[in-house]
């Protein structure tokens, strides 16, 4: 009887506690760019906050939001970096003394600085919208910063009646597919890129 | 019948026709159209980033309706299009009149993409359905001694929705059809909650596939009499 009730009562802090935290999962199918490549084989770091990136956010009309971009997004940069350049392999982190760069022309590191969202209560439309503010920085092979850019993808998704979490999750992933549309469009055009084809 | 049960039935008519939805159709044709068996279209909601956008239940609603009948189209879900064309079709991306489609294509790999998934037309749907008008009272309570609504609500809602239909192959416009429906929903509170649904964009999402079938396609009997004279 004992065991039961502890079972019981477990369960009822389970639910209460479960109620007031949503959990988004992102997901999504991942488009691989349709575009001409920039003719360069760079390396591409990927930190441990950018593959893994978490976002937790308490809202006071809505309770508190997890939001985990989960594989989506590493997936989706794997995918649109092989898409625009020449060649692109993986590489630790750019520094001084690096090793594994060779015949490489230079190091890219795509980062998320912020992200953020909105839901209908706080918004006061249809829709739950969602925005990632992504940086992007070009190394030399030396380790020497030769400029960095910012890219904000945007999205949004309808409100459906019980579906919150489908909705963040398709917002938060239309955000991934923006920023990305303008990455694979707008590279090769940046001034910082012109120069650095120009000169290797 | 008596006359209770007359009466009964005759509001009961009359409730029901006013869950109604009228809708009105047009149509402006600046091309000559026909698709062939192995020929495809895609529907894609306009998106932006205003407060208003095309809702996707009603262009899936009208690729459904497209779909199914006597004479069904071949359609490319706007997903998997979207992503076959990806970067070019997203929100920010994509192209906003027909004539940008000689742009679209000079990119390497669209047109042959394109031609790989045999899409000859692109319909973009805009619009959308807004409430213009509610009002009344109604209120359900419960209680230990039982429980019960009172009272009449009513909201009126107006969809209004665009079609502008692209040739892929032509690059060029051929044509747009407008479908607008209104109509005013109720809910009644005589103890139970009586709901009389008007479903204006349902309405608009068929006449607009049906009178988008239509465009594409051409009039059958009329198709079969030219058939015949060649």
């Amino acid at each position: 009887m004992t065991r039961l009730l502890y079972l019981g009562m477990l369960t009822a802090c389970v639910l209460v506690f479960s109620g007031c935290t949503t959990s988004v999962t992102v997901e999504g199918t991942i488009p691989t760019p349709l575009v001409a490549k920039i003719p360069a084989k760079v390396g591409i770091y990927y930190s441990e906050d950018f593959k893994k990136f978490r976002h937790e956010e308490t809202i006071r009309q809505n309770g508190n939001w997890e939001i985990d971009m989960g594989d989506q997004n590493l997936l989706f940069f794997r995918n649109l970096m092989k898409a625009l350049f020449d060649e692109a392999n993986e590489v630790g982190e750019p520094s001084g003394n690096m090793t594994g760069v060779d015949g490489l022309d230079g190091i890219l590191v795509p980062e998320i600085v912020k992200y953020g969202f909105l839901t209908p209560n706080v918004s006061g439309l249809k829709f739950y919208s969602a925005s990632i503010h992504y940086r992007l920085t070009l190394y030399d092979t030396n380790g020497q910063k030769l400029g960095e850019w910012g890219v904000v993808g945007y999205g949004k998704s309808e409100t459906t009646l019980f579906g919150k979490n489908e909705s963040l999750s398709e917002a938060t992933m239309l955000a991934i597919r923006d920023g990305g549309a303008r990455i694979a469009i707008e590279t090769k055009s940046l001034p910082v890129i012109k120069s650095w084809l120009e000169e290797i | 019948m008596n006359k209770q049960t007359k009466t009964a039935s005759i509001l009961l008519s009359i409730l029901v026709l006013a869950g109604c939805a009228s809708t009105r159709v047009e149509e402006r044709r600046q091309a000559s159209t026909g698709m062939g068996d192995h020929e495809a279209i895609v529907l894609l909601g306009r998106a932006s980033y205003s407060d208003r956008e095309t809702e996707t239940s009603f262009t899936e609603c009208v690729a459904s309706a497209l779909a199914k009948g006597d004479r069904p189209l071949r359609l490319v879900t706007q997903k998997e299009f979207k992503d076959q064309l990806y970067p070019w079709f997203e929100p920010r991306t994509a192209p906003t009149s027909s004539k940008d489609l000689g742009k679209l294509f000079a990119q390497p790999g669209v047109q042959q993409r394109i031609l790989d998934t045999h899409v000859r037309y692109l319909a973009w749907i805009s619009g959308d359905t807004i409430t213009t008008d509610s009002g009344g009272s109604f209120s359900c309570t419960i209680s230990s001694f039982g429980g019960g609504c009172f009272g009449v609500s009513y909201w009126e809602e107006d969809a209004s929705y665009e079609a502008s239909i692209w040739d892929v192959e032509n690059m060029t416009t051929s044509g747009q059809i407008s479908a607008d429906a209104n109509g005013t929903s109720y809910l009644a509170g005589v103890i139970l909650p009586i709901p009389i649904i008007a479903r204006p964009g349902n309405a608009a999402c068929k006449a607009l596939a049906n009178q988008l079938r239509e465009f594409l396609q051409g009039d059958p009997i009329a198709a079969d009499i030219a058939a015949d004279e060649v």
